[in-house]
């Protein structure tokens, strides 16, 4: 009894084993690109990874509006060679899992032609190899991290590079202060923007009398802001993102009765909501005005996004916007089609660009970095950040 | 100094307000709950929402946050906590945890995503002290807190409710048999927990200024950590164990600055503990361990005949061959995560110890490995395997004092543990680049075959969670395996056997850490780019949640959990918006109904 059985269950089990081998050997594992080609329907999209939810989703609604009012126009303007354009967004809450999970699921779909985003440097670049090594090109529109287009060449960033940005920010405060403060947010972009802007601080001959990293989820930074202010600085500079410079300058403000300049926050209503009267005077440097641009495109963008939303578009949104712009622009000029975006951002030289002083931008095909955008100076007058000469 | 000590102790009294509540539901019904920081942050974002698009004052603002924060504990009892009574206690906190996942995604859904500036119910800046400006929510909040402790002091010793509360925690068989309803004692003690939670969030909001509806769980793990020093249970350490925490980072941050916050309240959390063993008021009388799984009468795992785990071998190997890049990526992830976990069953499982804090030795084993292969050129299969034993020694370096705690102290002495690695690796910028993270690490090589598809990948990652499988399970019907069992059935019959359990659960958890560090190797590997903020206590918590939901001493549990977990988010991706907030729904519903796990038998 026990052997016949015995002997069922090894019969069992080999025809399962080799039934399985056999249904796979057809099979490979070359991937999904390998063994399928490119459809043909009259819509074509954009891959989006954004966080929808989760603690960056702020971000997230302001990079979709952005996309959603660039896909409007790019069609009413008769999509990319006759086809539709159309956009797919994929929720990652910003976390590299979800990245490294979604990416294969865009890179099969043959319907998809680019991708777009992630919000973070770590969760973007956990897709950019599965997208690079399926010839899918990655546009990391906010992704400033020097070494973010390292992964390969298909791995592209519109974004001024801090060391740009900072160098501007450095000027900008050595006209104003000579000593100062300086507090970052510590992650990969604070940390990087912090090394550029303390190397042009030092050619300029500006002195740091403080400075001290802080961590994004900090709630109270009064340990690090106390010295800051008792090293008497000319000028307190914060390099952050939105809530957080509102937490430091009404901090300095409310709490530490710090009255002296600051550089620092973020051209989003997070910020100016949140420091209210505090943020009065602050100067960033940024690369979009919305009531300042001089570009005429700019000016229309502007006005339909008002339109749409009710309020002036920031640097987010713009950049976002932008983004679907300048690929929908690079399928018009080549073809809608993988292999179309990735030759056209290699050689097309005129990409319209919304941010700086608008005209047109084009890469540079050995970093693939943007080369001629020029961050511009803001300041907040009356609860609003209006461009800003430096004088 | 005396302006940094005084905006310390300021910042702490919120601590100590928070932590009061965490310690009154440790204390009294022996659940460790992880909803308590999202039931203030729901407290606070009402408060919010009433003080600035109402108008409302503190008091009556104050007033409907009771309201509301209080339905919300007694439901949260009736529906999640009192069902499983009886039942092991990490299933009570494991459902803790999806319920501060619903709240968290719930208020975000009805607030927005935005930081908001806290309405002024109070006036916030209009006293000064040594050059620091604070306000009367300050000295409210403060004068609060204090109150709340004595209050609830008094009320636990003379109020016969409280003495209810007290006898129902102690013994609940006994209370019933005095004629105490144990049902509505339950009920009390959770209502007191979220309405102490949700006033402090009104006190919170003014404090911090900047608000989220995601701040829940940030306020909720330094509220545990500042309980905790204080010793767990005790609501005058409460108070005591949040102003020291206050203090603490106040002058170790004005010190080495904000970078190292980390560093220094989980730092501050160790030392105080191998100090203290039962934090700074703690008595040693709490002997019930509600953070510790496996009691005799515990769930027992489920096993396959063997031909059953062949079948299912031969079946994993095949998918790569026949899935899509889209699951086979999914599958990478549920693998890699697959062999921490499964490695986490033995010291959790077998050995009865729980672990929060395994995103430490996952990425000691991404980094080491990183390093290895960038920096030294190693082939991939040699950082591989040394990126495990360099995560499990360091690991136990760091672990090795705390296995002299007793009980629920080791699990979260293991928060700590978890966290101060990462921080480690953050601070240490000329090995680790810091907060830069590592860029470019190659793909998995393997005999001159580099692994550049999903498939090649997740075919990688299969064969080394079917060895760790056979290594785990090899080791649980091993003679070792039997002395882990034997630790975490009964630690006190074990040592009476002149079984060194601490040691033995040091031996176990190094053999965890070696599969965490396998783990993070393949992470790393696959992404091509790691730094310090993807191994945060979100990757810890669900490493525990993993194999909480396959069944805690249950290897191929494991695995069905990180299906479960990490396949979940993906499968709800229809859901849109409501998407994380359904995940905590089915996490609560798995647990409600098969609070053993999934891959366990009821006992």
């Amino acid at each position: 009894m026990n052997i016949w059985k015995k002997a069922l269950r090894n019969a069992a089990v080999a025809v399962t084993v080799a039934g399985t081998l056999l249904g796979v050997s057809a099979c490979g594992l070359g991937g999904d690109s390998a063994s399928s080609s490119s459809s043909d329907s009259d819509t074509v999209n954009i891959g989006v990874i954004y966080p929808k939810t989760g603690q960056y989703a702020e971000y997230g609604k302001l990079f979709q509006q952005g996309f959603d009012l660039a896909v409007e126009k790019v069609n009413k303007d008769g999509g990319v060679k006759g086809k539709k354009l159309g956009l797919k967004y994929y929720d990652t809450q910003s976390d590299a899992k979800q990245d490294a999970a979604v990416a294969p699921k865009l890179v099969s779909d043959k319907s998809v032609i680019a991708v777009v985003g992630d919000y973070a440097s770590p969760a973007s670049s956990a897709a950019s190899p599965i997208f690079q090594q399926a010839g899918l090109v990655h546009y990391g529109f906010n992704n400033s991290a020097p070494t973010f287009t390292d992964t390969g060449d298909h791995v592209w960033t519109p974004q001024i590079g801090q060391d740009v940005y900072q160098k501007a920010n450095a000027d900008i405060v050595s006209k104003k202060a000579k000593k100062i403060s300086v507090v970052y947010i510590e992650n990969d972009w604070g940390k990087q923007a912090y090394q550029y802007f303390k190397e042009e601080a030092e050619k300029n001959g500006t002195q740091i009398v403080y400075e001290s990293s802080y961590l994004p989820d900090s709630t109270d930074l009064s340990p690090i802001l106390i010295p800051a202010r008792d090293a008497q600085p000319d000028a307190v500079v914060n390099i952050g993102y939105g809530p957080d410079g509102a937490l430091v300058i009404n901090t300095l403000r409310d709490k530490l009765g710090y009255t002296g300049p600051f550089f620092g926050g973020q051209e989003t209503s997070e910020f100016l909501d949140n420091a209210g009267k505090n943020a009065e005077g602050t100067i960033i440097t940024g690369s979009f005005s919305a009531t300042g641009t001089k570009d005429a495109k700019a000016q229309q963008f502007v006005k339909d996004f008002k339109a749409k939303y009710g309020n002036n578009p920031g640097n987010f949104e713009v950049t976002a916007y932008q983004a679907i712009i300048d690929l929908a622009y690079a399928a018009n000029k080549t073809e809608p089609t993988r292999e179309g975006i990735q030759k056209a951002l290699q050689t097309v030289t005129d990409f319209p660009l919304y941010q700086g002083n608008g005209g047109t931008f084009k890469f540079n095909t050995k970093t693939r970095r943007a080369d001629n955008i020029d961050p511009i100076l803001l300041i907040v007058k009356d609860g609003k950040f209006v461009q800003y000469d430096g004088e | 100094m005396l302006d940094t000590i005084f905006a310390g102790l300021i910042h702490g009294s919120a601590y100590a307000l928070v932590a009061v509540g965490m310690s009154l539901i440790f204390g009294v019904t022996n659940v460790a709950n992880f909803a308590q920081g999202s039931i203030v942050a729901v407290g606070m974002m009402t408060a919010w929402w009433l003080g600035t698009s109402l108008g409302w004052g503190v008091v009556p603002t104050a007033i409907a946050v009771i309201v509301v924060t209080g339905l919300l504990g007694l439901i949260m009892n009736a529906l999640v906590i009192a069902p499983l009574e009886g039942r092991k206690p990490i299933a009570a906190l494991l459902a803790t945890i999806g319920v501060g996942q619903i709240l968290d995604n719930g208020l975000q859904i009805i607030f927005g995503t935005q930081t908001r500036r806290f309405p002024e119910l109070l006036p916030t800046y209009n006293l000064q002290f040594a050059g620091v400006r604070f306000g009367t929510s300050d000295v409210v909040m403060i004068i609060f807190a204090i109150l709340s402790m004595l209050g609830l002091w008094a009320f636990l010793k003379y109020g016969k409710a409280g003495q209810a509360i007290r006898a129902t925690s102690q013994d609940p068989q006994a209370a019933s048999q005095m004629g105490i309803p144990v049902k509505t004692i339950r009920n009390l003690s959770f209502v007191i927990g979220a309405v102490l939670a949700g006033v402090s969030g009104i006190f919170v909001g003014l404090f911090n200024t900047n608000i989220n509806p995601m701040n829940g769980g940030t306020i909720g793990m330094t509220a545990f950590v500042a309980a905790t020093i204080g010793g767990l249970g005790s609501i005058p350490g409460a108070v005591v164990g949040g102003l020291a925490l206050g203090l603490i980072e106040s002058v170790g941050i004005s010190f080495l600055g904000d970078g190292a916050h980390d560093l220094i309240t989980f730092g501050a959390l160790l030392i105080i503990l191998i100090i203290r063993p039962q934090g700074l008021l703690g008595g040693d009388d709490v002997k019930s361990e509600p953070l510790t799984g496996t009691f005799l009468g515990g769930g027992r795992p489920i096993n396959l005949p063997w031909w059953g785990n062949l079948g299912l071998a031969v079946f994993a190997l095949a998918t790569p061959f026949f899935f899509s890049d889209y699951l086979s990526g999914v599958g990478t992830q549920i693998a890699i995560y697959s062999i921490a976990a499964v490695g986490l069953t033995l010291i959790s499982g077998s050995a009865g110890q729980t672990i929060l804090g395994m995103a430490g030795p996952f990425a000691v084993g991404a980094y080491a490995s990183a390093i290895l292969s960038t920096r030294l050129d190693w082939p991939f299969l040699a950082a591989f395997l040394v990126a495990g034993v360099i995560a499990a020694i360091a690991a136990s370096i760091l672990t090795f004092p705390v296995w002299k705690l007793s009980g629920h102290y080791v699990a979260i002495a293991t928060i700590g543990v978890g966290a101060v690695m990462v921080a480690i690796i953050r601070i240490w910028e000329p090995l680790t680049k810091g907060s830069l993270g590592i860029q470019g690490i190659p793909f998995p090589k393997v005999f001159g075959q580099s692994l550049y598809t999903q498939q090649m990948q997740y075919l990688l990652d299969v064969i080394v969670l079917i060895v760790t499988l056979v290594i785990v399970t090899r080791i649980r019907s091993s003679h070792l395996g039997r002395v882990f069992e034997a630790v975490g059935s009964d630690q006190e019959a074990s040592e009476a056997l002149s079984i060194r359990t601490g040691a033995y659960k040091a031996l176990a958890y190094a053999l965890a850490a070696f599969f965490a560090g396998l783990a993070g190797s393949l992470l790393a590997h696959q992404y091509t780019y790691i730094d310090p903020t993807i191994f945060n206590s979100n990757m810890s918590i669900l490493i525990l949640t993993i194999i909480v939901l396959g069944g805690m001493n249950s290897p191929l549990g494991a695995v069905l959990g990180a299906i479960v977990l990490i396949g979940g988010p993906e499968l709800l991706r229809v859901a849109s918006d409501a998407r994380v907030l359904l995940y905590g729904v089915l996490l609560v519903v798995i647990i409600l109904f098969r609070p053993q796990g999934l891959f366990a038998r009821k006992a």
